[in-house]
């Protein structure tokens, strides 16, 4: 056991001497998770991004001001205002908006009418941005709807409008006379029950409660949701886990084309010992580093430790997943530009496939499927588990299941393929 | 003692040793010479276990296994890279490498010490590799081999891209070990290494081993004669007494004893304007047996 641990040190030796690999494994995770925490947390003070769009006012009436304003009052959107409709749609073809919004004139006039005319609000979005458009349709029916209730509160207002409705059918030569009886016999009845109901009572019903019953409830993660660092911080960890595993695969071939995996052969020392030492190096580098960025996240940015018992079990199983996939990697190819150009390929695409790059959240449906079959997306489950999300052991086993059972099935498939290639 | 007995290794199609038997004695310098890619270092490879022959047996002092700990503890190999850690200094290389082979407190800092002497490195042992020059990382190979004081050193091309300053350095170390009573297989593809270092040699070529004897020996069988290459300063009055090759003032002749042939021209009355005397070597052996120059 002495020799593997001689092996593993001078191992942890020539990684800190080696200030390329040094900076792929503590400095660029670093920077990554300060600077996507720093982006998407507002520059850290907690404020979410809104979803930034542009409004042109061609209207300028009271009611198109309302809508206007009542759309800005949203956290979710950013409403920065215009004058020039076509300025404005290029914003969103060049992907600088999410989209535009221009409110026609007429739009206030006719606004809470009881019958559909031509369209006074055009919506162009951008799309590659087919979430938010969802979610922008519904806070502009939102809009609306309050809209129409701030209309209907006053009676005075609201029969105007129906006054206005019986006008526009008596006019209309075009309705079946049946059905324009049946149309004038209903708006009278309502004309009549506006002019005579009580306005407190009035007032009282007409509530808009977000959605016809809705109750918004967070989810439970100790007392608050994450911050931007607890999304970021587990992300860039990964990379840095990323880092150490590419080292060390890549200096397994170089001992082998440099000769001294040879003079270690001709040691008497056994093969799986030499492996065993270098497996051991990662993994110590590995812990190092998920440690040391741990302490980062939670002395100075107050990340949360939810269970920390549960933290080493995803740190350790993480360290064990890459120490295998790294011995795999590492018999890739025969020189160290092989293994290098096809390590780091096969790690771009399970970070960008497991939530290295984006988190899985932002990932379209499909691509969030396939990234269940990451190893990148097993850790950040696991230390965003036992960290912010306050995972139990039993919630964190299937991720650290997962990541042990991989990395013994690689280190073991890598071992196989060296010791058969180096006969 | 090194007993290798009809070993076999084949890489796909290309067999690069071929039958290849051969046994070496205690404190002798074995040198193994061939051209690129005799399968010189494939043998070097198979005698110390680091590759499995796919035929033949490999016995180090009796034993069977050359990856047995037992027999690896007496073996040391300066591989014909340099196989050092750039990164780390000629000290920690050395220290590194004799914890390797079971060294640790005060013998491990004695060879170490040591090792740094014979590779000429005292005022270099805390700099790191990378700044070395090639010589100086040859030395640190070949110390690397011996911190450990084994009784059988092999050294695969311990010279290869080194300065003649660094050469010489190496041969004397090497001249000392042999004095010392280790036992060293030394692979190259320089004759007039061999014909320094060994004292039996096995020429190689393709896999196999074309003949196998001391330098003496196989000059003797297959050197051929001396040459004898002359101008004179005049044509000779008696053309047809000469024993020889003449072509104008040119003279050319091939004997077994080139001295006593000088001597005995020069008593005829031949005066040399210049005179070079050529003796077969093992170059000239490799050429007779293969139709090749070592280095084609």
């Amino acid at each position: 056991m002495g020799k593997v641990f001689t092996l593993a040190l001078k191992d942890l030796t020539l990684l800190r001497r080696d200030l390329f690999a040094m900076f792929w494994v503590v400095a660029f995770p670093l920077v990554f998770g300060l600077f996507f925490g720093a982006i998407f947390g507002g520059a850290g003070d907690g404020a979410r991004s809104a979803m930034p769009i542009v409004i042109v006012d061609q209207d300028q009436t009271d009611g198109s001001t309302a809508f206007i304003d009542r759309l800005d009052a949203s956290t979710a959107i950013n409403v920065e205002p215009s004058d020039d409709p076509e300025a404005s749609r290029d914003l969103v073809r060049r992907g600088k908006r999410v989209a535009c919004i221009v409110v026609r004139d007429g739009f206030g006039k006719s606004f809470g009418g009881m019958f559909g005319g031509e369209s006074l609000l055009e919506i162009t979005i951008d799309p590659s941005r087919g979430a938010e458009q969802g979610m922008l349709q519904g806070l502009l029916q939102e809009a609306m709807y309050r809209s129409v209730i701030d209309r209907f509160r006053d009676s005075t207002v609201a029969r105007e409008s129906s006054q206005s409705s019986i006008d526009s059918i008596r006019a209309d030569e075009g309705i079946d006379p049946i059905q324009k009886a049946i149309l004038l016999t209903f708006m009278g009845s309502l004309d009549t029950f506006l002019g005579t109901i009580d306005p407190a009572m009035y007032e009282d019903a007409m509530t808009f409660d977000g959605g016809g019953g809705i109750e918004t409830v967070e989810v439970e993660t100790e007392s608050r949701g994450p911050t931007s660092f607890e999304i970021s911080f587990p992300q860039a960890m990964m990379w840095g886990v990323i880092g150490c595993a590419a080292a060390f695969a890549i200096s397994i071939v170089q001992e082998r084309t440099g000769g001294t995996f040879l003079r270690l052969r001709v040691s008497p020392i056994s093969r799986a010992q030499i492996l065993a030492g270098k497996g051991l190096a990662c993994f110590l580098a590995i812990t190092g580093v998920l440690v040391g960025m741990l302490l980062v996240e939670t002395l100075i940015l107050g990340v949360r430790l939810g269970n920390p018992a549960g933290l080493v079990l995803a740190v350790v199983c993480t360290g064990v997943c890459f120490v295998g996939i790294m011995m795999l990697v590492s018999v890739i190819g025969k020189t160290e530009q092989a293994v290098a150009g096809a390590g780091w390929a096969a790690f771009l695409v399970m970070a960008m496939l497991g939530g290295g790059m984006v988190p899985v959240f932002f990932m379209p449906r499909w691509m969030y499927m396939l990234s269940h079959a990451s190893p990148v997306q097993w850790g950040i489950t696991a230390i965003q588990g036992a960290t912010w999300r306050g995972y139990s052991f039993t919630e964190l086993l299937p991720s650290c299941g997962l990541l042990v059972g991989v990395g013994i099935a690689c280190y073991v498939i890598g071992v196989r393929v060296l010791a058969i290639t180096d006969r | 003692m090194i007993e290798a007995k009809d070993l076999r290794k084949t890489f796909g199609t290309t067999v690069a040793v071929d039958g290849l038997s051969l046994t070496i004695e205690p404190g002798e310098v074995f040198g193994l010479l061939g051209p690129n890619g005799a399968g010189k270092t494939t043998t070097i490879h198979m005698l110390i276990g680091a590759l499995s022959p796919d035929s033949g047996d490999v016995l180090i002092d009796g034993k069977a296994d050359p990856t047995r700990a037992d027999v690896r503890k007496k073996l040391g190999i300066a591989p014909q890279s340099i196989s050092l850690y750039d990164e780390l200094t000629a000290e920690e290389n050395l220290r590194f490498f004799g914890k390797m082979n079971d060294l640790s407190g005060g013998l491990l800092k004695e060879r170490t010490a040591w090792a740094i002497e014979f590779a000429g490195l005292a005022e270099r042992r805390r700099s790191r590799v990378k700044t070395f020059s090639g010589g100086m990382k040859r030395r640190l190979n070949l110390a690397c081999a011996l911190v450990h004081d084994p009784p059988i050193i092999l050294m695969d091309e311990p010279t290869a891209g080194v300065d003649p300053q660094s050469r010489n350095h190496i041969f004397e170390r090497i001249e000392a070990l042999k004095n010392d009573g280790r036992t060293i297989v030394y692979t190259t593809h320089y004759m007039e290494e061999a014909q320094r270092l060994c004292d039996r040699v096995a020429i190689m070529d393709r896999g196999r081993i074309l003949a196998l004897d001391t330098v003496a020996g196989l000059i003797a069988a297959h050197g051929g004669q001396s040459v004898i290459e002359a101008e004179l300063d005049r044509p000779p009055d008696d053309a047809d007494a000469i024993d020889g090759v003449l072509d104008g003032t040119s003279l050319r002749v091939e004997t077994d004893r080139p001295l006593e042939r000088v001597a005995a021209l020069a008593e005829a009355g031949l005066s040399f304007r210049t005179l070079q005397v050529h003796q077969p070597d093992l170059e000239t052996v490799f050429l007779s047996l293969t139709g090749r120059r070592l280095r084609d």
